[in-house]
């Protein structure tokens, strides 16, 4: 074979190699990296962080058992709901407590001064037709007369329970954006009987302190009648109640890091408390449906409604009008007085 | 006759050393390595987290990467892709290094996603922190649970409805993942307990880096710097920086669904409202650094920003 015969055959041969392996080249520069490689299998690789695991996130719930039921001697008390005072409540939350208080032989009225229509005179007269009065996150001011034949109601043995909640700031819609806020207005009325209510929500970020919120404080109870058979309660929109007379007791705590959501101040804040025929609650959420049953709230609305039925007050009390020394009777239902801050 | 067997034989080695050339060719131009620059601009929605999931595991599966930096600007979003942010970082940086760089803000579900980094680098008006969750449900589904109208018929009496106290409760859940993460990729750096990473505040650059929620005030180039230090295939300054297309948000509504549709690969992302006209979600979580505009007194989940 001549030189001439390989040379042909192998340059051919080295054309052919060529092209294939730049015709490879090409394509696979023109492709990218991913189309080749590893199989995808290789590449997959799961993790289960353990920050993320069950044992590590879930969160606790407190049991809701128990029922609100009520063990006295007593039967045949009326309780008035304050309705009359723009109160912030839904009736439909009251209805367990109004079934216990039927079960026990009570009665449960939701009638206010303006069904009267004289203003603090015809609060009076219903006062007078009652044995205890329940009053809600009251929003409008009690007057004068009110407040007086309320003290007198309390003195002549009437039982009275306020729960009241920290300010609340809704926001208009529109441009505008009005904000209003609604507040506690029974400064005056609690003043009356030594308390008042702190300024500030309170808040507990502690995990082991609240219950699944920052809100949701835990609350210890001191010794007493209303939180007899209590070892915990849970408040959904606590406010601190502030004592201005020796005379009051306290009747539960907040538990300890408690603070203040403006200041920041740390203590142990007192949250309820009792002077006399009065109590002044700084929470009103814990008769709500969501919160009525967490830890012993149960027990602890069951006390104050056996608090609110056990009193013995006479049928006068207070006298129609409201008046007869306690100031009453010039004002007739005003709003002026501006209880809240 | 000879010429068909020499071309035969010829296109049978070709076939052989093909895959060689191929291998060639998948190495970049030169042989420096790379330091990948992913950059998110928008909020932790689905959308923008895919893409950035995506690049990440390019940079993960591209052998020339031996590092990369995390350019962010994020409010964050929704927990659920919140999770997968910080699922994507985390893998990652389990197998190169991964250094972030604040370029606004890392707050809320943005700094969820950075926290495996190891290390983050901010500016002054950086913002990170924000830590917690806000929920978004419509007022009927919650506060009336039980005395809505029945419009709807329901198999359970928890179907399609939920109780103030669950809401918390998955909060508090998600909250706890959250916390979690942060104390367990950031906990040796932080000056604060769990307690006060669960306040939820926030903080500017030189604050974040006294406290550890940062390491180091600079830019990206420091980041870039400190990720190719790190990088074991990376000697000195023989890198190249690639930047990756930035996922930015395609509105100022960090939390609005997007309306566009986006195909990657066999997911398929439509506008949720379209999709789901006749329903809403009774409930959805954010891990977001903002609170919810419009009518506080209904707040739809597609609509809170």
């Amino acid at each position: 074979m001549k030189p001439g015969n390989v040379v042909k055959p192998l340059g051919v041969f080295a054309v052919v190699i060529a092209v294939i392996l730049a015709g490879t080249a090409v394509a696979g520069t023109l492709t990218g990296s991913g189309a080749a490689g590893t199989p995808d299998g290789a590449s997959v690789d799961g993790q289960s962080p353990g920050a993320f695991q069950p044992s590590a996130v879930l969160a606790e719930n407190d049991p809701e058992d128990g029922e609100i039921s009520l063990e006295t001697d007593t039967e045949g008390k009326r309780i008035l709901v304050d309705s009359s005072h723009g109160n912030q409540y839904d009736r439909a939350d009251l209805a367990p407590l109004a079934d216990a208080l039927a079960r026990d032989g009570h009665e449960v009225t939701f009638q206010g001064s303006s069904d009267g229509g004289f203003g603090g005179g015809g609060y009076n007269a219903t006062l007078q037709g009652v044995d205890a009065v329940l009053i809600l996150q009251p929003t409008e001011s009690f007057s004068e007369s009110e407040i007086a034949g309320l003290e007198a109601f309390a003195e002549g043995d009437g039982r009275i329970a306020v729960l009241g909640d920290p300010p609340q700031t809704s926001m208009g819609s529109g441009l505008t954006g009005s904000v209003s806020t609604t507040r506690f207005s029974a400064q005056d009325l609690a003043g009356e009987f030594g308390l008042r209510l702190g300024a500030d929500s309170l808040y507990n970020i502690d995990d082991e302190r609240n219950d699944n919120n920052y809100e949701s404080i835990y609350v210890d109870p001191a010794d007493g009648q209303l939180t007899d058979g209590v070892d915990r309660m849970q408040f959904d929109t606590a406010r601190s109640v502030i004592a201005t007379d020796d005379s009051a007791t306290v009747v539960a705590r907040a538990v300890e890091g408690t603070e203040t959501l403006e200041r920041r101040q740390a203590a142990r804040y007192p949250v309820a408390a009792q002077n006399g025929n009065f109590v002044l609650v700084g929470d009103s959420a814990f008769v709500e449906s969501s919160e009525r049953y967490d830890v012993d709230n149960e027990q602890f609305v069951s006390n104050l409604l056996e608090f609110l039925v056990t009193g013995d007050k006479d049928e006068d009390v207070p006298s129609a009008g409201g008046s007869g020394g306690f100031g009453g009777g010039d004002s007739t239902g005003g709003n002026s007085t501006g209880g809240g801050f | 006759m000879l010429y068909v067997i020499v071309v035969v034989v010829a296109v049978l080695i070709g076939t052989v050393l093909a895959p060689v050339v191929w291998g060639l060719t998948q190495q970049s131009a030169d042989d420096d390595p790379d330091v990948s620059v992913v950059t998110l601009r928008g909020g932790t929605s689905a959308s923008n987290i895919n893409q950035v999931t995506e690049e990440l595991r390019q940079a993960r599966t591209n052998d020339s990467t031996e590092a990369v930096v995390l350019r962010v600007d994020s409010p964050g979003g929704a927990v659920a892709s919140s999770e997968e942010f910080f699922l994507a970082v985390n893998r990652t940086a389990s197998e190169m290094p991964v250094v972030s760089y604040v370029e606004g803000t890392a707050a809320s579900g943005g700094y969820f996603g950075i926290a495996p980094s190891d290390a983050i680098y901010v500016k002054p008006s950086s913002v990170v922190g924000s830590i917690g969750v806000t929920v978004s449900a419509p007022l009927s589904t919650v506060e009336q649970e039980e005395r809505v109208s029945k419009s709807y018929l329901r198999t359970g009496p928890d179907k399609a409805t939920i109780t103030k106290d669950s809401i918390r409760s998955e909060m508090e859940t998600l909250q706890n993942a959250f916390l979690n993460v942060v104390m367990e990729h950031r906990g040796a750096n932080l000056s604060l307990d769990r307690t006060e990473v669960a306040r939820g505040d926030t903080y500017l650059g030189p604050e974040a880096v006294q406290n550890g929620f940062a390491d180091e005030i600079g830019s990206l180039s420091s980041a870039v710097e400190h990720a190719a230090g790190a990088a074991d295939g990376i000697e000195e300054d023989n890198y190249d920086v690639v930047y990756h297309e930035p996922v930015e948000a395609s509105s100022g509504l960090v939390l609005a669904s997007e309306d566009v549709e986006r195909v990657d690969g066999d997911i398929v992302y439509v506008d949720a409202a379209e999709a789901d006209s006749e329903f809403t979600e009774p409930v959805e979580y954010y891990a977001v650094w903002g609170v919810p505009t419009g009518d506080t007194t209904g707040v739809s989940p597609n609509e809170t920003g």
